[in-house]
């Protein structure tokens, strides 16, 4: 009973924290943003608008059904998981000791004409780096094989929708989980040992400023059938929801690009970034041709460990059989 | 018509009447139910064998004579003076430490006696007890906190002789603050040991002090009775405590709150029953910031327990009584341990920022005399209570051999030297210590000990404290989720 009053906790924080991509605040933002650039900027109809948004064939579709289940069901999983994994506490203990023992970065004391501003360059730092780490996990799911693998489960979805976010191998969760701790327990020792006392997040409805913002303005339309464009200069700076629709498409030119989540900068400075200009996206996903599993849960989970497999063998009998070259080379 | 009336009055009086008569009732059962007394003492005579005319049987005059006594210790540690060859200092601290005031020589000395703000009925601790002294009842244990493998009395001594010595009593070569030293060691060595180690704990078997004896021959109260009151005494709580708040114990422990300490309104305060003292004061001091009730939890524990021993009316205890006493040792010696546990942690924190000031007037060449000065009073008590945290009944040996290798025998100094032992002729002897930084971090990881050994919830001065909230703030990440 309290396994199952767990999980409905965790599902219900999911839609009702702030903190949360998928709050109920912000979905209901996505469905407004998309119907004003449906209706302003697209001329449609009010019936066009409406049926284009909740479209029944993406929300119900076997992609989203998947999608819908991962969710569940990786909850229950990182249940398990999350007790054994590292707390940022632990991280931000670490470093913040670890500081005490060099002299480079020291203390400091803070006029206080310019204490005011503390929280706020916190803030804003904090969101920056943690952006910037999403980035290089992100890219580095993609560029490194074994850990492609495991991604794939995500790139997977055909149809995407809010809902997509958690179409995520626990694998990868617990990736994220390490990622999301490590940015946190340094940044914050970093910036506590500095500042001290004086640092605290500046928050909306216990959100981060800055995520509040991002989260309301049209996050959720990264993953959704609704392109939404920016002017290039912008899209050089933030990465829009087309943009992330593109890093989704199936057309090799596409692939590899627009690893950002807020910010286009890294992409810009990393040569991975693709502008929605010219570069529509026809269709979402691994293959041209469905896989007939693709969206069946026991092949989502046990895929990567098959892909990670053959990657793992294939390398170990490569070196075997450079070995046997050498030691044959070498008797001759 | 009339007759109407008439009746319509009367249905209201007898209303009325039996309003205020439930109300009475109720209210008093209520009140016996939630505190008993609510006031430690009077508590009726049952030692059978006594037939004088005494008629309350509370008594624990000596150990307040004891924590007026440390009071008296703690003032006059700041008096030494290097270049007085008759040693004067020395000489009164341990009349305070040895004596046993029968002729009324020993003048109270805090509070003072001749405050008009703060009048007090004593004026020397002969009229509290002739028969108490500090020296006869400190641990007698080897105290591994402190160098030189020495008795609990022998390292209260120890620091007199050098507090004597020294001008205004702080060695600052070797950073030794005698005044905090003194108190927070002697609150540990004798008061919370005799009451935990000694009166809650030997004395609460069902073969030492019986209720069925007298404490002592012709004595008007009973083993059990005196034993508990004697550790009561040493909690330092005013007997109406709980009548109070925590801020109002702590203003009385300062001499600032003249009509909550006087209880029974004649004009003085009476020093063994309406004045807060040493570990009260400490509890009272982190209750008042709402989050601990250390202080109604002990006292509340005393009042019951006593009212228990009270109840068996002159009787051996059966074993469902001991065993109920038990629980309430437990509350009192728990919540004391954590009260002392707290200021150990207080101090860490307060240490840590010391050090922050040090290292940057040292990095900018600026004076650094009044940073100085609160670095040595804070380590002075934060030493004095991780000492006094060994007093107490459990060895927890593990802990307190961290508490003390952390911490070490004195201060890191700004030029790194720190105490590391003493020589035969009673001379600190001194290496180079570690960084400033690593010294820090120690003080990082006593906060940790604490917290981890101890049910700490005021945690003041947490050094970390605000990091870890940030990262509350924050939140964990408990979903896979993609961006």
């Amino acid at each position: 009973m309290e396994f199952l009053t767990q999980i409905i906790d965790t599902i219900y924080e999911n839609f009702f924290d702030p903190k949360k991509r998928v709050f109920v605040g912000y979905l209901l933002s996505a469905i407004l943003i998309s119907f004003l650039w449906l209706f302003i900027v697209k001329k449609k109809t009010l019936i066009e608008c409406f049926r284009k948004i909740f479209d029944k064939k993406i929300f119900l579709s076997k992609s989203a059904k998947a999608d819908y289940m991962l969710f569940i069901i990786n909850i229950i999983i990182l249940m398990f998981l999350s007790p054994i994994l590292i707390t940022q506490l632990a991280i931000a203990t670490f470093v913040f000791e670890y500081l005490h023992s060099q002299t480079f970065l020291m203390p400091i004391d803070v006029n206080l004409q310019y204490l005011w501003l503390i929280p706020y360059f916190f803030t804003i730092s904090y969101f920056v780096l943690d952006d910037l780490t999403k980035f290089i996990t992100h890219a580095l799911m993609h560029k490194i094989p074994i850990l492609w693998e495991i991604h794939k489960t995500h790139h997977s979805a055909r149809t995407l929708t809010p809902i997509t976010i958690f179409r995520t191998h626990p694998l990868e969760g617990v990736i994220f989980v390490i990622r999301s701790a490590l940015t946190q327990g340094v940044v914050i020792a970093l910036f506590f040992y500095v500042y001290g006392n004086n640092i605290t997040f500046i928050t909306i409805l216990g959100a981060n400023l800055l995520s509040f913002w991002f989260h309301l303005l049209g996050s959720n339309l990264r993953h959704s059938h609704i392109w939404i464009n920016y002017w290039s200069w912008l899209e050089k700076i933030f990465i829009s929801p087309a943009q992330h629709q593109i890093h989704h498409s199936i057309k090799k030119e596409h692939h590899n690009k627009n690893f950002g989540v807020t910010f286009a900068v890294w992409d810009c400075v990393f040569g991975t970034l693709c502008t929605s200009k010219d570069n529509e996206v026809s269709k979402f996903g691994l293959t041209k041709n469905e896989n007939k599993y693709e969206h069946n849960v026991l092949y989502l989970y046990l895929s990567p460990f098959i892909g990670m497999y053959k990657i793992i063998s294939k390398h170990t009998l490569s070196r075997f059989q450079n070995t046997n070259k050498q030691t044959f080379t070498i008797k001759n | 018509m009339y007759k109407s009336t008439n009746i319509g009055k009367s249905l209201t009086k007898v209303s009325f009447v039996s309003t205020i008569a439930f109300t009475f009732m109720f209210t008093s059962i209520g009140f016996v139910n939630a505190d008993g007394h609510g006031v430690y003492g009077p508590f009726p005579i049952t030692e059978k064998s006594y037939n004088g005319s005494k008629k309350n049987s509370v008594s624990y005059g000596g150990q307040i004579a004891r924590q007026l006594q440390h009071n008296a210790l703690k003032k006059l540690a700041s008096k030494g003076n290097p270049n007085d060859p008759t040693n004067a200092a020395e000489k009164k601290m341990l009349s305070y430490l040895n004596t046993k005031d029968k002729s009324k020589t020993l003048a109270i000395m805090d509070p003072s006696p001749s405050s008009s703000k703060f009048p007090v009925k004593q004026k020397m601790i002969g009229d509290l007890s002739g028969g108490a002294n500090l020296s006869g009842k400190a641990d007698k244990r080897i105290q591994t906190s402190w160098p030189g493998n020495m008795s609990g009395v022998d390292v209260i001594k120890f620091m007199i002789k050098k507090a004597g010595k020294t001008s205004g009593g702080v060695d600052t070569r070797n950073g030794m603050n005698y005044p905090q030293l003194i108190s927070k060691y002697t609150m540990g060595a004798v008061l919370y040991h005799q009451a935990c180690d000694n009166y809650l704990d030997e004395k609460m078997t069902a073969s030492s002090k019986p209720n069925n004896k007298p404490y002592k021959k012709g004595a008007y109260y009973t083993g059990k009775e005196h034993s508990w009151d004697e550790a009561f005494g040493y909690w330092g709580a005013a007997a109406h405590t709980m009548k109070l708040t925590a801020a109002q114990s702590y203003d009385i422990a300062k001499k600032k709150d003249l009509k909550s300490a006087d209880y029974n309104n004649d004009g003085v305060v009476d020093l063994q029953t309406e004045m807060t003292y040493a570990h009260a004061y400490y509890a009272s001091s982190y209750d008042k910031k709402g989050k601990t009730n250390y202080l109604k939890n002990v006292t509340k524990a005393f009042i019951d327990g006593r009212q228990l021993i009270t109840s068996a009316d002159g009787n051996k205890l059966s074993k469902a009584q001991l065993d109920k006493i038990q629980d309430y040792v437990q509350i009192i010696c728990s919540n004391w341990e954590d009260v002392i546990a707290e200021s150990v942690f207080k101090y860490a924190g307060s240490v840590y920022k010391d050090l922050g000031k040090i290292e940057k007037a040292l990095e900018s060449g600026s004076g650094m005399d009044g940073a100085m000065s609160k670095y040595l009073k804070h380590w002075g008590e934060l030493k004095g209570f991780a000492m006094a945290l060994q007093a107490g009944p459990d060895n927890k040996s593990d802990t307190f051999n961290r508490l003390n290798r952390m911490m070490g025998f004195g201060p890191l100094m700004p030029n790194l030297s720190q105490v590391v032992g003493i020589d035969s002729s009673g001379n600190y002897i001194k290496d180079q210590g570690s960084s400033i930084g690593y010294y820090k971090v120690h003080m990082l990881k006593i906060q940790k000990l604490m917290a981890e050994k101890y049910a700490l919830k005021a945690k003041v001065n947490d050094a970390t404290g605000g990091m870890a909230a940030l990262l509350e703030k924050v939140g964990t990440k408990k979903s896979a989720e993609n961006d």
